[in-house]
């Protein structure tokens, strides 16, 4: 069915994007480098060949005017959904572009902020691509020629933005989206390993509350030898 | 939502220079030798690096810039309140504290001139992730937003719900170290760019200028950006510069002169109307009072626009100028005055009137312009409009300024002005509070004003 293959690619390009998302949050910080830099080149280059194929499949729908009502508002959200997936993903770039302009990497003159943040984003990527792992390949000079392509790349999506709102009218007033406010605390709908993983979100211990750490464990270890003592106490007597 | 055509829009960086210099001065901190110390913050488990203490940040300022404590406490405060770096124990007090509190630098992401402004879609996204991580548990003002949001932007809502779980599956691919920086760099941001309510925003700026998403970065660059360059630094290269020395000097001159004149800095006599309910002096200096008060007439003598723009003082000057027999410039210039902030349609006629009058030659009252400026306004005068006359009234503006003006500060009739020149009396301030005059007259008898210390005997008749 078209509109099962429209939401899969719709899932796989919005999983790009915010992938993407993740990855451009580092560029200039202390974990930036060439392999990043590559990491953000394989990602992006991803998306864009998703929202073509998703444009390819979405427009030819939305353009027949013989469309009932009901498949018509369903196409009609996701293409909601997917154009403003793609602006998050220009506008993404955009940042990426301005940020790699400000923080070459070959350049000692400008050091990198140091954010705290270490460690590979290796994992990320692979993910937004939907593999297992991810291959580094990146030379010495590779973020100058990037900045080049990004920019090409932006023009193209700004584009195909335009080209877009050109060919297929679709007034926003006029969606109604199908999750309603608080919906994400619901569990996922999809089926699959991934829904168990989401429910049980686990605890995230903030960088403030070692203290409060500590002093469970100290809690504890006092309940237990009371509860020795009180054990001792009831077998002497 | 969507963006049209590139365009190329100005320079939004350029209006925000504090942004600039705090990001300079962040970057400064960073190098390996002459940076900021950086200590490493121990959780339970993990360890992250790069916490620097506020002793240290303020250090470092006071060493590099060579400035005073306070100064530099103020700057830290700045970079902190800006988002620039954040407290890692108590993260919704930005402040900077001078002990051992932690501190951590921003990513250039999350940096203020980077994201600006702060996109609805991206505090929806989130407000969501927020929500998933505490199941549910917002702060108020947070819970408000959401709602509005979620009527404003309710058609990307799907998208929203998708992304926010997608951005938090991505963070959880790195290590947990990585994870809170991340959180606690997202949420700093939005502390900062949409502060809870109470606290100051430091976003609060004039109208947007230039009000463009993201700054358009161009790396290749072609004829236009060149033929742009070009025009922009022409255009600067015309603009007149006056230096600081003369400018500050002006300026000292100016408030030297105006002080004893301003009605807040010296006092205005005989009270300040505002608080005493005694409009005398409001009557006394009104534009077409009788008797003018000295403090006008003075006024007079700092330039001849004060004297022109004052109705008494045009008046007086006319006088003067009545006496010596060129009372026609002046009329002249009123004549032009008409004209050029007068009703279209009665330009011509107008025009007409003043020439016949002023300019034609063997006119009633003919006034003195050179050859050049006659040529030009005769020419002029073939299609009239209402700045036609403007060179003829600027060059008899000048002669009167240069000749007639000086001439009427030393004459007598100022000096009799300035000497009858009324200086009204301060009001005695009353002695007895008690005594004082009610500052509200209540018009209804039957509303008493309530005066605590009012005598049980007495009564003033104040029914």
């Amino acid at each position: 069915m078209a509109k099962e293959e429209c939401k899969a690619l719709l899932d796989a390009l919005n999983k790009a994007t915010a992938c993407y998302h993740h990855l451009v949050l580092t560029i200039g910080g202390s974990a930036d480098s060439q392999n990043l830099r590559e990491e953000l080149q394989k990602t992006r280059q991803k998306a864009q060949e998703l929202a073509m194929a998703i444009r390819g499949r979405l427009t030819p729908p939305l353009r027949d005017r013989g469309l009932g009502a009901e498949e018509r508002a369903e196409f009609e959200r996701l293409w909601v959904a997917f154009s403003s997936c793609l602006d998050l993903l220009e506008a993404d770039m955009r940042r990426a572009l301005t940020l790699g302009t400000e923080f070459p990497l070959n350049k000692p003159l400008r050091p990198l902020v140091r954010t705290g943040v270490e460690g590979g984003a290796a994992n990320v990527a692979a993910r937004a691509l939907s593999a297992r792992s991810l291959r580094h390949e990146a030379e010495r000079g590779f973020d100058v020629e990037d900045l080049h392509q990004l920019e090409r790349e932006i023009l193209q999506v700004g584009e195909m933005i335009h080209d877009m709102e050109m060919k297929v009218n679709v007034p926003r007033w006029t969606v109604q989206a199908r999750q309603a406010a608080g919906a994400e605390l619901l569990a996922r709908p999809s089926a699959g390993v991934s829904s168990m993983r989401c429910v049980s979100v686990e605890q995230r211990m903030g960088p403030c509350d070692p203290s409060k750490a500590l002093a469970a464990t100290i809690f504890s270890a006092v309940l237990l030898a009371a509860v020795a003592l009180a054990v001792c106490v009831a077998k002497l007597s | 939502m969507a963006a049209g055509p590139a365009s190329h829009c100005g320079l939004p960086r350029a209006q925000r220079p504090h942004l600039s210099k705090m990001e300079q001065m962040v970057v400064s901190m960073q190098d390996p030798d002459q940076g900021v110390k950086m200590r490493s913050q121990r959780l339970l488990i993990t360890v992250i690096p790069h916490a620097v203490t506020g002793n240290d940040v303020m250090e470092w300022l006071i060493h590099k810039y060579c400035i005073t404590e306070e100064e530099a406490l103020h700057l830290g405060t700045l970079l902190v309140r800006h988002g620039y770096l954040y407290p890692l124990r108590d993260p919704c007090h930005l402040e900077l504290r001078l002990d051992e509190t932690p501190y951590r630098f921003q990513t250039p992401y999350f940096w203020m001139s980077t994201l600006w402004p702060a996109a609805e879609l991206d505090y929806a996204i989130y407000l969501a992730k927020k929500n998933i991580r505490k199941r549910g548990g917002l702060f108020d003002h947070e819970k408000e937003h959401y709602d509005q949001l979620h009527r404003k932007i309710s058609h990307t809502w799907d998208l929203v719900v998708m992304q926010a779980r997608e951005q938090l599956w991505a963070a959880k691919q790195r290590r947990k170290g990585d994870r809170l920086v991340i959180a606690c760099q997202e949420q700093t941001y939005w502390l900062v760019n949409r502060p809870p309510p109470g606290v100051p925003s430091v976003l609060e700026q004039g109208p947007e200028r230039n009000s463009c998403t993201a700054g358009r970065v161009q790396m290749t660059k072609t004829v236009d950006f060149y033929r742009r360059e070009v025009e922009c630094l022409r255009k600067a290269l015309g603009r007149a510069r006056v230096k600081s020395s003369v400018c500050l000097e002006a300026y000292l001159k100016f408030s030297s002169q105006r002080g004893p004149h301003d009605p807040i800095m010296s006092g205005c006599l005989p009270s300040n109307p505002w608080v005493t309910d005694n409009d005398t002096y409001w009557a006394m200096n009104a534009p077409s009072a009788a008797v003018p008060t000295r403090l006008r007439v003075e006024q007079w003598a700092f330039s001849f626009r004060e004297l022109l723009e004052d109705p008494v003082g045009r008046a007086h000057f006319m006088d003067f100028l009545s006496k010596e027999f060129s009372a026609e410039n002046l009329s002249f210039w009123e004549a032009c005055e008409e004209l050029r902030h007068g009703g279209q349609a009665q330009v011509p006629a107008l025009v007409d009137a003043v020439y016949q009058q002023f300019l034609a030659p063997g006119a009633a009252r003919w006034v003195n312009i050179d050859s050049r400026t006659m040529e030009r306004t005769l020419v002029g005068l073939g299609r009239p409009h209402r700045h036609v006359l403007d060179d003829a009234q600027l060059h008899i503006y000048m002669l009167m300024k240069k000749d007639s003006y000086p001439r009427f500060l030393k004459s007598d009739l100022y000096r009799d002005l300035l000497a009858e020149a009324v200086v009204p009396p301060e009001t005695k301030r009353r002695v007895f509070p008690f005594m004082r005059k009610p500052r509200h007259s209540s018009p209804s008898p039957a509303l008493l004003p309530a005066s605590a210390s009012r005598e049980p005997s007495g009564g003033d008749g104040e029914a």
